[in-house]
């Protein structure tokens, strides 16, 4: 336990803004030995300046950083280490990889401020290259490379010196959409397979849950929600994380009762039991949010089915995914059949969220 | 291409143009010095031209006396230049604003002017030199030496160092210098072993540059130089007339044909490091802000070294003008406040050649700038999303004029004025000297159209095209609407290019045809120093009225 402690990465509220503009409104976050955090949140939440102020390439103000024993940063205390003294690695956005050197001294540099051996350098070095699969690329520019080369090679020059922690910033978002899916499976076996301890920044959720053992979303410079990917993804606190973290359906509607945790939500022509959220009082507006996959179709009426037309189906390769109208409503469910004219939806009422409306 | 089908005709013409006023003067310039007398009279084929130029030590000892210069104008510029822009683009110096402004000024004062202003201020009776002798009871220094031209020389293109080397940095992603730090690399490791080397390339063409435009310095040599009789190719060329006292065409057009041989290359040489330097930029991060290298209480020292830089090159000679222009004379032993007057300025304003060569300049700047940018941007347009040989032509040609010194230039349109059936009338009108200026200018011009040009995203015009637009519609709908903030700066920096010039005009100065630029080379070999002193100021107060419009409306003052 002591061991683990000393490479634990902390952040205790820790507060920054631009001029007077606040983008981090306190933050507190702690990522753990051989685990994988992700900073997830759309742009302007602050996930990527989070990051940028553990790297200590942002001004904080107020707050706490430390690894282990080691304190990075510490507003109460007046320490503010210098970034290249805090020997962590750092995975750019756009890689930054150094244009006049090749990509083995790309990753050698850090080992040579390092004053590392000429020897082990060579060793280190191509290790890490082999490690990421790019050992024969060793003398090329990074011009030369393609964009999941060079992705690579600012990977390996993050991890060639041992850091306590590495730092991605948007490590995929540089790469074709169909790589990316590809790249995101090997970097977490990367990952794990060279018990590395993470901290990535990404805006796509699908990316988090893929890579992360944890997620936090970053909402406005604040913690929305934290927790394992399957507590964000399944029982989101707020309505902000159910819209972010999946795709729904939305009903607007009121509170028309409210029993043990339960909320029946009344719409035009519909009535449904769902799981209440937040602070909700009978009367008051409130909105539904299911997900797209939990939205069945039926075979006739029962509790908490709706009945609807269908508009249009669409096919996506492997499901169908059909609209629907429930009055002014539209409602979407995946299907593996076409469907045709009305049909009976059912929306589970332990699969129905609902929060109170927007004010 | 449809595009080029609809537009043969005046595409044709312009290239045409182009190439005729770019290949007469040059042609002219070869082929004179390939003959044994102006080719007007009498001649044969040879090279007793460049015969008599090699047996000539006064030839070498000038070619000496430029590489000299040139080579003492990089070591001095480059350093001094590189700083500055660090200074001003990485750190919290005090101040930065106004002196990025004031940086500027050398580059679009005419150099014959400063060199005027430095004979004036720190001459043997200069104002500072007598000031300098009262205190120390000797004067210090002497301008007049060759090691002073280069120092001269060398802090007036400082500017343009820093210029390329401030752009550089500019455009260097933060995200490469973050990633150094990041893998433990202090502020001066990562200015050693990441910034210098990314802008390596800029500081290169710069040095080119810089040792080209010595090359080319005509002002400087002319003024400093003659005291002591130090000349350069350019003024080895100026005198030759004088040395013979018969017009030497040919050994002229042999001396400039030298020249151009070194020039050329150069131009080509800052071509090609332009292009090389663009691969650095393909790998271009995220611009984050910057955050600036705290300089401590070295920033007072940094500021004090660059006011000090700033004195000597706009302040001394600048200010030697202005008193120079308010004494009826100066020397030892005169009292300031019993010598001022404005006649000076009065016997400017009685001599009517130089009232004309004070509305000529203004018309050249004005409307011939304005002339100058329609010419400019016609030829951008005619090669403007052309994947053909001609635009790749135009490329190559333009770039031609850049390695003729303005003098030459001069000179080769004074004999296609002269000799050219059915433009002897012209010669003795301004359009001649316009027509010269703008040739000169062509490959300064080009490049600020093009940058204009090419903030355009093809898609704007395909767009335009898709819906049914022709390719003439195209240009005046879209292209040319999207560019005219782009044009109204070139014409404004165009203007003060063109008020600034003086070499050009030497050769055709002639009744009718006089610019302030050529008067003062000409006042000057007649030793009215009055009346240069004067005219030198209002030469500078055109280009300060340029410069603050330019500040005013935030043009940028560099095409890059």
């Amino acid at each position: 336990m002591k061991t683990e402690s000393k490479r634990q990465l902390v952040v205790e509220d820790l507060h920054l803004s631009y001029g007077t503009n606040p983008i981090l409104k306190g933050v507190s976050m702690t990522l753990h030995p051989g685990e994988v955090v992700a900073l997830l949140g759309a742009s302007g939440s602050g996930k990527t300046t989070l990051l940028r102020s553990v790297a200590g390439l942002e001004q904080p103000y107020q707050g706490k950083i430390s690894i282990g024993d080691t304190v990075l940063y510490d507003s109460a205390a007046g320490v503010d280490l210098p970034v290249e003294k805090r020997s962590l690695g750092l995975v750019f956005q756009s890689y930054a990889l150094w244009p006049h050197k090749t990509v083995f001294e790309n990753v050698a540099y850090g080992l040579r401020l390092r004053g590392t051996s000429a020897s082990e350098i060579e060793t280190r070095v191509n290790e890490a290259l082999r490690n990421l699969g790019l050992g024969a690329l060793a003398a090329r520019l990074p011009h030369q490379l393609s964009g999941g080369q060079q992705q690579r090679v600012a990977i390996a020059r993050a991890l060639v010196y041992n850091p306590p922690v590495v730092l991605m910033d948007e490590p995929l978002s540089n790469l074709d959409a169909k790589l990316r899916e590809e790249a995101r499976a090997w970097l977490r076996e990367l990952i794990v397979r060279l018990h590395l301890s993470a901290l990535v920044v990404t805006h796509d959720q699908t990316e988090a849950m893929a890579m992360a053992d944890k997620i936090l979303l970053l909402n406005a410079g604040r913690i929305e929600q934290q927790g394992t990917p399957e507590e964000l993804y399944s029982r989101p606190q707020t309505q902000f994380t159910a819209e972010f973290m999946g795709s729904n359906n939305h009903l607007p509607g009121k509170v028309a009762q409210l029993v043990d945790g339960r909320a029946m939500l009344e719409g035009e022509g519909w009535r449904l039991w769902g799981m209440a959220r937040g602070d909700l009082k009978q009367g008051d507006a409130a909105t539904g949010i299911i997900r797209l996959e939990r939205t069945q179709i039926a075979n006739g009426a029962s509790e908490n089915r709706v009945r609807t037309e269908l508009v249009t189906g669409m096919f996506l390769g492997d499901r169908r995914e059909n609209l629907f109208k429930l009055g002014g409503l539209r409602l979407r469910c995946y299907g593996t059949t076409p469907a045709s004219g009305e049909c009976w939806l059912e929306l589970p009422r332990d699969a129905l969220w609902v929060f109170p409306a927007a004010a | 291409m449809a595009s080029a089908r609809a537009f043969s005709v005046p595409r044709t013409t312009v290239v045409a143009i182009t190439v005729l006023v770019i290949f007469m003067p040059i042609g002219l310039i070869f082929w004179q010095s390939l003959l044994n007398a102006p080719f007007f009279n009498p001649h044969h084929y040879g090279i007793d031209a460049y015969e008599f130029i090699f047996e000539d030590p006064d030839f070498w000892s000038s070619f000496g006396n430029s590489l000299v210069i040139s080579a003492g104008m990089v070591l001095i510029a480059l350093p001094l230049g590189a700083a500055l822009a660090f200074l001003l683009t990485r750190t919290d110096l005090p101040a930065q604003r106004w002196i990025e402004v004031l940086v500027l000024i050398p580059v679009f004062v005419s150099p014959m002017v400063l060199a005027f202003g430095y004979v004036v201020a720190m001459g043997p009776v200069g104002f500072y030199s007598l000031w300098a002798k009262s205190l120390f009871g000797d004067v210090p220094w002497n301008i007049y030496s060759l090691a002073s031209i280069a120092i001269i020389a060398g802090l007036t293109h400082v500017p343009h160092v820093y210029l390329y080397s401030s752009a550089a940095l500019k455009s260097l992603g933060s995200d490469v210098e973050e990633a150094a730090r990041v893998a433990g690399a202090n502020p001066l490791q990562v200015a050693l072993n990441v910034s210098l080397p990314m802008t390596m390339p800029a500081l290169f063409y710069a040095a080119v540059l810089v040792f080209f435009l010595g090359f080319e310095l005509f002002g400087l040599p002319l003024v400093l130089g003659d005291p002591e009789g130090h000349l350069v190719l350019s003024t080895y060329l100026f005198k030759l007339t004088n040395k013979l006292g018969t017009p030497s065409y040919h050994l002229m057009a042999a001396v400039a044909v030298c020249i151009v041989a070194v020039t050329f290359p150069l131009v080509l040489l800052q071509r090609w490091l332009l292009k090389t330097a663009g691969k650095y930029v393909s790998v271009k991060g995220k611009a984050t802000r910057q955050k600036l290298l705290p300089l401590g209480g070295w920033k007072w020292v940094a500021l004090g070294l660059v006011t000090l830089w700033l004195f000597f090159t706009i302040v001394v000679p600048l200010s030697g003008i202005a008193l120079r222009a308010f004494v009826e004379q100066w020397g030892e032993g005169i009292n300031l406040s019993e010598v001022l007057t404005l006649d000076n300025f009065r016997g400017v304003f009685d001599q009517p050649e130089q009232v004309r060569a004070i509305i000529n300049t203004l018309v050249i700047g004005v409307i011939g700038g304005a002339l100058a940018v329609a010419c400019y941007t016609a030829i951008g347009l005619a090669g403007h999303r052309q994947r053909g040989g001609v635009a790749r032509i135009l490329d190559y040609i333009v770039l031609i004029p850049r390695a003729i010194p303005g003098l030459l230039a001069g000179l080769a349109f004074l004999w296609i004025f002269l000799f050219v059936p059915g433009l002897k009338e012209l010669r003795n009108s301004i359009f001649s000297v316009w027509l010269a200026y703008t040739v000169v200018w062509l490959a300064y011009g080009m490049r600020l159209i093009s940058s204009s040009l090419l903030q355009i995203g093809p898609e704007l015009e395909e767009s335009a095209r898709t819906v049914g637009a022709s390719g003439r519609r195209v240009l005046t709908d879209v292209t040319i609407p999207l560019i005219r903030f782009g044009l109204l700066a070139s014409w404004l920096l165009v203007f003060m290019i063109f008020e600034r010039e003086y070499s050009t005009g030497v050769y055709l100065l002639t009744q009718g045809t006089e610019v302030i630029g050529s008067m003062l080379v000409s006042l000057w070999g007649a030793g009215a120093i009055d009346q240069v002193a004067a005219l030198s100021l209002i030469n500078i107060a055109l280009v300060a009225v340029g410069l603050a419009v330019a500040l005013r409306f935030g043009v940028r003052l560099h095409e890059d």
